[in-house]
């Protein structure tokens, strides 16, 4: 089935759940206008706040307790009312920002509370396979030379059938190496050893020299694993996190452009 | 239209709300220590490179030098992804790290941040014209900004933060509460067992009179264990109350912490005391506890290195790296340090007081590992001199001519932006990349400093070494017949033998030479140190002449910041044996290695953006980075406390 694109528009999300929201407080009786002077605590407002306080102190309030919270309450919305009266609201730099910041979280905020579809993060993974491609994964064995001919010597004993054991230079590098990414080959020989070795033939014959930051080497290539692209599963909360961090600023830049299109903003010379 | 505003408010904190329930989506595996998570080798087969002194938006001082990256960014950079800077210009490591500690500043963790976004009239409220100009200087614009947390921080040395600044313990502590858990979700979503490790830690910043007694705390495991306690504030307390509430958090979750102070280069005498923190006699019971929970020091780092003085070490002509500047005074240069003061700042005389102290309490109160870390406050872990990105925002690159700055801690009479080190990495041999794996290398000091570069360091004491170990699998030969870095070797009579083999980062300078470092006690309890070369480049060519080798020689071209790879050595390896050992003597033994002489990031600046640099900070624009592993002791092995 395929649905029409405006219900995967993030915006139209946003909207949607505001009206959800506002309809279930409508419904709950919330008292949605501060011009009233009428404030109700009824039975929900306060289990509500009876709720907030057990979250915190583990234990549900004593009677005193709940008056004091009611107490806080009332006067918390006394003050909020008389304040937007007032128009504290407007002209404050603060509550502008806080505003703006919350217009951002809605935007942002799908992506944030998760459970995750698999089936949006597999997309995802499709989408952008670079960000996740796995290193080509190397077999090899290398021997070390700190000068280059004392590498082709070597080279030529191997080619008469030495045993390459009793070749090399000692040296704090691993002599084989069995099937380790293209990153740890980095971090342990350098790039620009890496580098050799890509353009390098699997075929498990002695080769080189090969320069490195440490000197020569003779390598033999077994195998050069290339992109065995990690299942989805092994990869899932590598998306999820790619997928959140973009997602998130994406949607707010998506949501704030539909909003800024119905302005018309001048900026004076 | 007001109902519609207010139901939106409404939406957003029932989502808001909704997503702190989502740590349930992260690998199990990731969540905890990391144990039974990945196959591990059979010994530490390569060293982990991390830093364990990271800030980001979260400190107090960072938010008000300038940094708007948080820890998803510095998570991000550290494990090899592209992020923008603070000041728009994109980074990414082209070597990612293997592991990261951030590490924010425990007091006040995000109250710039707060005071930056409350209304001015609520700070109006608070009634206190200090905090009412800084608010002011912190949005008027960034220099205003920074040089405001310059205030604060010389006002926190002095003990003198204006109180409406600390709001009430209850709302501070639920304040902290709420950005600790939110932080602790974020390292679980970013650990990858194998990968990368992301430990829990944060920084208490005790500083009496603005001397320097800072420490990193760093946590061996997930939120379900650190997520029961809460960042120990550093502001007016003592250390041994850092260590009890160490001690409770083992006791009540059953994880583990260690502390690692750093910038002892500040602290005026006060960091490796030989009486305790009041004047009086050092207990055992004082000593005993320093040493089990503070068991690695970080020796060098973007506020300088902290090995030694020229004053402590005349005969070390390579004592004087990352000193200028740093040893004028402690942290804010309210107080001058005075040569009486040295002692009690420097890193190898920390060991050489553990050793006597040991000799009257029975137990070395400073027996420890050493690591580098940044302390950058960009949230950017970077460390080379290439890719310095300032101590903070206030100097990253945009910012040109940054190395002539004056800093801005408080008064800056004589430091300047040169004087800073392009910081350092820790690195840790470890078994594999877990959280346990790594905390378990720092426990047993099996880590060491770097300035930066990557050199790949491993010692090994015995006393049957000789050089025909290199033919075979010398590792295990090291680790089964003898101990790595950070361990005791028990002192059975013979002079021991150290195995030590150096390898150079492979993108970066030769090394010019190995250095082991000996301290003791002599007989009429003196306190010795002597340097020994034990492994050089071109051995033909340079000879000893009065003790002194022969320098490697000096590549760098000024005009272009390169050097050449055509002196120095691959690799440097030796087994030595000391030829001064005497029976009985309890001694330390660590190793340092040089590279041969590079670019500083002063003359990277001075090359990139045209900037002159004066004489006596040119003549400090190429250095020699090198890498200290950690102490080997020696000793008679007896009571169980030495293993402390």
């Amino acid at each position: 089935m395929h649905r029409p694109s405006w219900t995967r528009e993030p915006l139209v999300h946003f909207l949607f759940g505001g009206a959800l929201l506002f309809a279930f407080f409508a419904w709950r009786g919330e008292e949605a206008d501060p011009a009233s002077r009428t404030i109700a605590v009824g039975r929900a407002e306060q289990a509500a706040l009876a709720q907030r306080f057990e979250a915190t102190m583990r234990r549900p309030p004593t009677d005193a307790e709940l008056d004091t919270l009611v107490d806080q309450y009332v006067r918390e919305e006394v003050l909020y009312r008389e304040a937007l009266r007032l128009g504290l609201d407007r002209d404050d730099a603060v509550v502008r920002r806080r505003l703006a910041q919350k217009m951002d979280e809605i935007a942002g905020a799908r992506a944030e509370t998760a459970p995750l579809d698999d089936a949006v993060l597999r997309k995802w993974l499709a989408a952008h396979p670079e960000r996740f491609a796995s290193d080509t994964a190397f077999t090899f064995d290398q021997l070390w030379f700190e000068n280059r001919d004392e590498a082709d010597t070597a080279l030529a004993e191997l080619r008469a059938g030495a045993d390459w054991e009793k070749l090399g230079q000692t040296i704090d590098l691993p002599r084989s190496v069995e099937a380790r990414p293209a990153r740890d080959v980095a971090s342990r020989y350098g790039t620009e050893f890496l580098a050799a070795l890509r353009s390098g033939k699997a075929d498990g014959r002695w080769s080189g020299p090969i320069r490195s930051g440490f000197g020569w080497h003779l390598v033999r290539l077994e195998e050069a694993a290339i992109g065995a692209v990690p299942s989805f599963e092994d990869l899932r909360a590598d998306v999820e996190n790619d997928w959140r961090s973009s997602t998130i600023s994406q949607r707010r830049e998506d949501a704030y452009r539909v909003l800024r299109d119905g302005y018309t903003v001048t900026v004076a010379e | 239209m007001r109902a519609f505003q207010r139901s939106v408010l409404l939406a957003a904190a029932v989502l808001t709300l909704a997503a702190c329930g989502t740590g349930s989506d992260v690998d199990e595996a990731a969540r905890g220590n990391g144990e039974n998570t990945i196959a591990l080798s059979e010994f530490p087969d390569r060293p982990y490179w991390g830093d364990t002194h990271l800030h980001t938006d979260n400190s107090i001082d960072a938010f008000g030098f300038g940094v708007r990256l948080g820890p998803e960014a510095a998570l991000q950079f550290a494990s090899g992804q592209e992020v923008t800077s603070s000041t728009g210009v994109k980074a990414k490591l082209d070597r990612p790290l293997d592991f990261l500690v951030i590490s924010d500043h425990s007091d006040g963790l995000g109250t710039t941040r707060r005071l930056y976004d409350a209304p001015r009239i609520a700070v109006l409220a608070m009634g206190d014209d200090t905090v009412l100009r800084w608010y002011d200087m912190m949005h008027e614009s960034p220099e205003q900004s920074q040089r405001a947390i310059g205030e604060l921080i010389a006002a926190a040395a002095n003990d003198d933060l204006p109180p409406a600044l600390l709001s009430s313990p209850e709302e501070q502590a639920e304040n902290t509460r709420s950005i600790w858990t939110a932080h602790l979700d974020m390292l679980d979503r970013y650990n990858k067992p194998g990968r990368f490790t992301a430990l829990a830690g944060f920084e208490y910043t005790l500083m009496p009179d603005g001397n320097n007694l800072h420490r990193v705390v760093m946590f061996r495991d997930g939120k379900n264990a650190t997520g029961q306690v809460l960042p120990y504030p550093g502001l007016n307390t003592k250390v041994e109350g850092l260590w009890d509430y160490m001690d409770s958090y083992e006791q009540a979750t059953g994880g583990q912490a260690l502390a690692i102070p750093h910038n002892s280069n500040l602290s005026n005498g006060l960091m490796f005391q030989l009486t305790m923190p009041d004047g009086g006699a050092m207990t055992a019971e004082y000593a005993r506890r320093r040493a089990a929970r503070e068991p690695v020091v970080e020796i060098t780092q973007i506020k300088g290195d902290s090995e030694t003085h020229p004053f402590l070490s005349p005969n070390d002509e390579f004592a004087e790296f990352g000193v200028k500047g740093w040893e004028l005074g402690n942290l804010p240069l309210t107080r001058r340090t005075t040569n009486d003061m040295l002692a009690g700042n420097y890193v190898r005389e920390a060991l050489k007081r553990g050793i006597s102290l040991e000799e009257k309490l029975g137990v070395n109160p400073y027996m420890f590992g050493v690591v580098g870390s940044t302390d950058s406050h960009t949230a950017l872990a970077t460390a080379d001199e290439d890719n310095f990105f300032g101590k903070h925002t206030g100097n990253e690159p945009a910012v040109r001519d940054r190395a002539l700055h004056g800093q801005n801690l408080g008064t800056n009479v004589g430091r300047f932006g040169w004087h800073y080190l392009a910081g350092g990495y820790a690195a840790a041999w470890a078994r594999g990349n877990t959280r346990a794996e790594i905390f378990d290398a720092f426990k047993r000091r099996e880590v060491y400093a770097t300035t930066g570069p990557r050199i790949v360091l491993r010692v090994f004491a015995g006393y049957d070494f000789t050089d025909k170990d290199w033919d075979g699998d010398w590792v295990r030969s090291g680790y089964t017949r003898g101990v790595p870095m950070g361990g005791v070797l028990a002192d059975d009579g013979r002079a021991p033998t150290f195995l030590i083999s150096a390898l150079k980062d492979p993108e970066g300078a030769n090394l010019d030479r190995v250095q082991v470092v000996k301290g003791w006690v002599d007989a009429k309890g003196q306190l010795q140190e002597r340097v020994y070369d034990v492994a050089w480049s071109d051995r033909k060519g340079r000879r000893a002449v009065d003790g002194k080798l022969a320098p490697v020689g000096d590549t760098v071209d000024r005009s272009t910041a390169t050097y050449e790879n055509s002196i120095g050595a691959a690799t440097l390896k030796t087994a030595w044996t000391d030829p001064d050992y005497t029976v009985a003597q309890k001694a330390f033994y660590y190793v340092r290695v040089l590279e041969i002489p590079t670019p500083r990031w002063t003359l990277f600046d001075a090359v990139r953006f045209g900037i002159k640099l004066p004489p006596e900070a040119m003549a400090d624009a190429v250095a020699q980075e090198r890498a200290y592993s950690s102490p080997i002791w020696v000793k008679r092995v007896g009571s169980a406390a030495d293993e402390a």
